[in-house]
């Protein structure tokens, strides 16, 4: 097969609310190459996890997909019927959430609970998926995996328990794992070994994985590329080492000054000043432009996206400029 | 586990004493027997006769004493009325009211607990408002009310169902069942459906308020995410999930139909405890009501016992805690 593993193209999603239409994802695009690392930075309610929930098609009404196209391997899942998207999730997509003592069900083993996430797909004997289950949990590095199927979750440390919730989503060997901030939750020493570990089963697997973090810092860490969103859309994109090295949105040349690896001894973090605008109320043209030293009259205007190589970014006055 | 038990059933030993103590001086308060066991034109001699031979000359606390005395060999004393051994009294009329709740109870939790579930799976359907409706209409509609016209529609007007009495009973153990008849369900169906609609209203409202709750949350996210289909959703977590407070509500239900079924019995002639109480209590037949609401304690402290380790078993995470 030839092009991208998955192509999300103008996604836009929305929720209706009771003080209007949060456009949480706004004609984003985006794609991911098959075996590949994707790193999806953004601060909080800039849209990350709802732009991973519509490519499983897991938006809860009355929120819906209002446009664009998610393909995988060519094939459109946007307007799916739902069993033809229920088979998808798990086999083709699967996803892991930040919290892991709230993703597990606290009152089933995790050797069953896992079991129903094969037997969502296959029907294979209960011994048989045991034997898988034990099997991949081993391979996310949880000793003695065999015996503690029978375990249940807070038996587990958080850091085992995230294992656990990373070997559900490898069970069926998907070939894409959305990754919604599985390491937030987590002590700092125990992010590392999971990074180093997702890292190694990602290369491993020849799985690719979207990587969704706030912390532009553990991004670059793992991902080959990476695209910043801020208030639901997509503000810049290229290969990690080029936008680390010189990033053209000035949101993300304000999250690079803010890294604590970029700070001179002595001196405070660099701050992007001001809040995130609200979803409801957003201010007309460039949604960054009430925090942006750069602003003037032309980001009144929505910048439309500069495309350059690899190398992509929405804004009207970039920090550098594009080069292929 | 064992330690638990035991120290459960030392406190259940504490309590039923001091249960006592306040049962014998309640049931003391509330009138004195002689008054309805003698004809008011009886002679003097006579009546202190009476009062000698039930022990009613003695001080309070000297018929207590007595009381337990005889308790703790196992006797409950003779009712006034009817002259027999009171706990041989009781235990006849017991299985009588024990199939009609343990009909009405389970009957109401199965058919309530789906339909509460899928009033919470899809809370804006039709059939889900039809639900709820008929679970208003359980609640806020009297008992006797609902016997009456149930008696009134099919006894009466459509004449296929009988209006009272137990029916063809059978025997199993040495005691009369009517569940072990046809003719004896047939009996059993109006009275049972009776006692059931509150019931049925009430695990309607506890399943439904679960449900709704555990769809919103990551576990229910995540096992969509894996591609599992709504039905095993449903089944294996979310059932798991609410089965606690359903279990709580059965066992007080249960243990309270079988105390208190008295209004039902007596509206369909149901011989079961409920009207041996009334009648006792009419009489002033001190024995009996003594005995009675013992053993209605009695009942309680094994329900809540049974309720407490029916939880362990269904949370894992309280066996540490019960452990120690
Ligand atoms: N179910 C929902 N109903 C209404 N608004 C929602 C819902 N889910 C997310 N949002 C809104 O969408 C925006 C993006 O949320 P999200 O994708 O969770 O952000 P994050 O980047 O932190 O993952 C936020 O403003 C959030 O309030
Ligand atoms: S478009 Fe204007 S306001 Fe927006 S980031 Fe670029 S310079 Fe700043
Ligand atoms: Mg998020």
């Amino acid at each position: 097969m030839s092009g991208p593993l998955l192509v999300v193209e103008g996604l836009t999603t929305e929720f209706p609310t009771r003080a209007g239409i949060v456009r949480a994802v706004r004609e984003v695009s985006f794609h991911v190459e098959a075996g590949e690392i994707l790193g999806l930075v953004g601060e909080s309610g800039s849209g990350k996890s709802v732009t991973g929930f519509s490519i499983l098609g897991l938006i809860d009404p009355p929120g819906r997909i209002t446009g664009g196209s998610v393909r995988l391997a060519g094939c459109e899942l946007v307007g799916l019927p739902a069993r033809d998207l229920r088979a998808m999730r798990g086999r083709e997509i699967a996803m892991v959430f930040q919290d892991p003592a709230a993703t597990l069900n606290p009152v089933l083993r995790i050797g069953d609970q896992m079991a129903l996430a094969i037997h969502a797909h296959e029907t294979v004997s209960a011994a048989a998926a045991r034997a898988r289950v034990a099997e991949v949990l081993t391979l996310v590095g949880i000793p003695d995996a065999a015996r503690r199927l029978d375990a249940y979750p807070h038996q587990f440390s958080g850091g085992m328990r995230q294992r656990v919730a990373i070997a559900t989503a490898l069970l069926n060997r998907p070939k894409l794992i959305i990754c919604d901030e599985p390491t937030t939750a987590l002590d700092v020493s125990v992010q590392a070994q999971i990074l180093t570990e997702m890292r190694a089963l990602a290369r491993d697997t020849g799985t690719a994985l979207i990587w969704i973090s706030h912390d532009l810092a553990t991004v670059s860490s793992l991902a080959s590329r990476i695209i910043v969103m801020y208030a639901g859309r997509v503000i810049e994109e290229g290969p990690i080492r080029q936008v680390l090295s010189a990033p053209g949105h000035p949101y993300a040349r304000g999250l690079l000054d803010s890294l604590p690896a970029k700070a001179v001894a002595g001196k405070d973090l660099m701050q992007i000043p001001g809040a995130p605008p609200s979803m409801l109320a957003l201010p007309p043209g460039c949604a960054f432009a009430p925090r942006c030293l750069r602003a003037d009259g032309a980001c009144d205007a929505e910048p439309a996206p500069t495309v350059a190589g690899d190398r992509r970014w929405r804004c009207h006055h970039p920090h550098a400029e594009p080069t292929s | 586990m064992l330690g638990f038990i035991i120290q459960r059933l030392l406190q259940a030993v504490v309590v039923m004493m001091i249960i006592s103590v306040l049962v014998f001086c309640g049931v003391y308060a509330v009138g004195n027997p002689i008054d309805v066991l003698i004809s008011p034109d009886a002679t003097q001699q006579i009546r202190e006769e009476a009062i000698r031979t039930y022990g009613l000359d003695q001080p309070l606390w000297k018929q207590y004493l007595d009381f337990v005395g005889r308790l703790v060999q196992g006797d409950f004393g003779r009712s006034f009325v009817f002259g027999s051994p009171v706990l041989p009294l009781i235990l006849s009329r017991l299985p009588a009211t024990l199939e009609l709740t343990l009909v009405a109870v389970v009957g109401a939790t199965l058919v309530g607990v789906p339909l509460g579930m899928y009033a919470g799976y899809k809370p804006d359907s039709l059939a889900a408002r039809a639900i709820m409706g008929i679970s208003i209409l359980g609640f806020s509609v009297p008992t006797f009310w609902i016997g009456l016209v149930l008696i009134f529609i099919f006894a009466v007007q459509f004449g296929i169902l009988p209006a009272g009495s137990r029916g063809e009973t059978r025997e199993l153990f040495g005691i009369s069942w009517s569940v072990l008849t046809a003719n004896g369900w047939q009996h059993l169906f109006l009275p049972a459906l009776n006692l059931a609609l509150f019931k049925f209203a009430m695990m309607v409202r506890l399943a439904r308020a679960g449900t709704r709750e555990i769809m919103l949350t990551d576990t229910v996210k995540f096992a969509r995410a894996a591609g599992e289909s709504e039905a095993t959703i449903l089944r294996r977590h979310v059932l798991r999930l609410i089965a606690i407070p359903i279990v709580t509500v059965f066992g007080l239900e249960f243990g309270s139909t079988l105390a208190f079924a008295v209004v039902t019995e007596t509206i369909f002639s149901w011989p079961g405890v409920g009207k041996l109480i009334i009648d006792s209590i009419n009489t002033l037949d001190r024995p009996v009501m003594v005995a009675y609401l013992m053993l209605v304690a009695f009942f309680f402290i094994l329900v809540n016992l049974t309720i407490d380790i029916v939880y362990v078993a269904l949370d894992p995470r309280l066996r540490l805690r019960a452990a120690s």
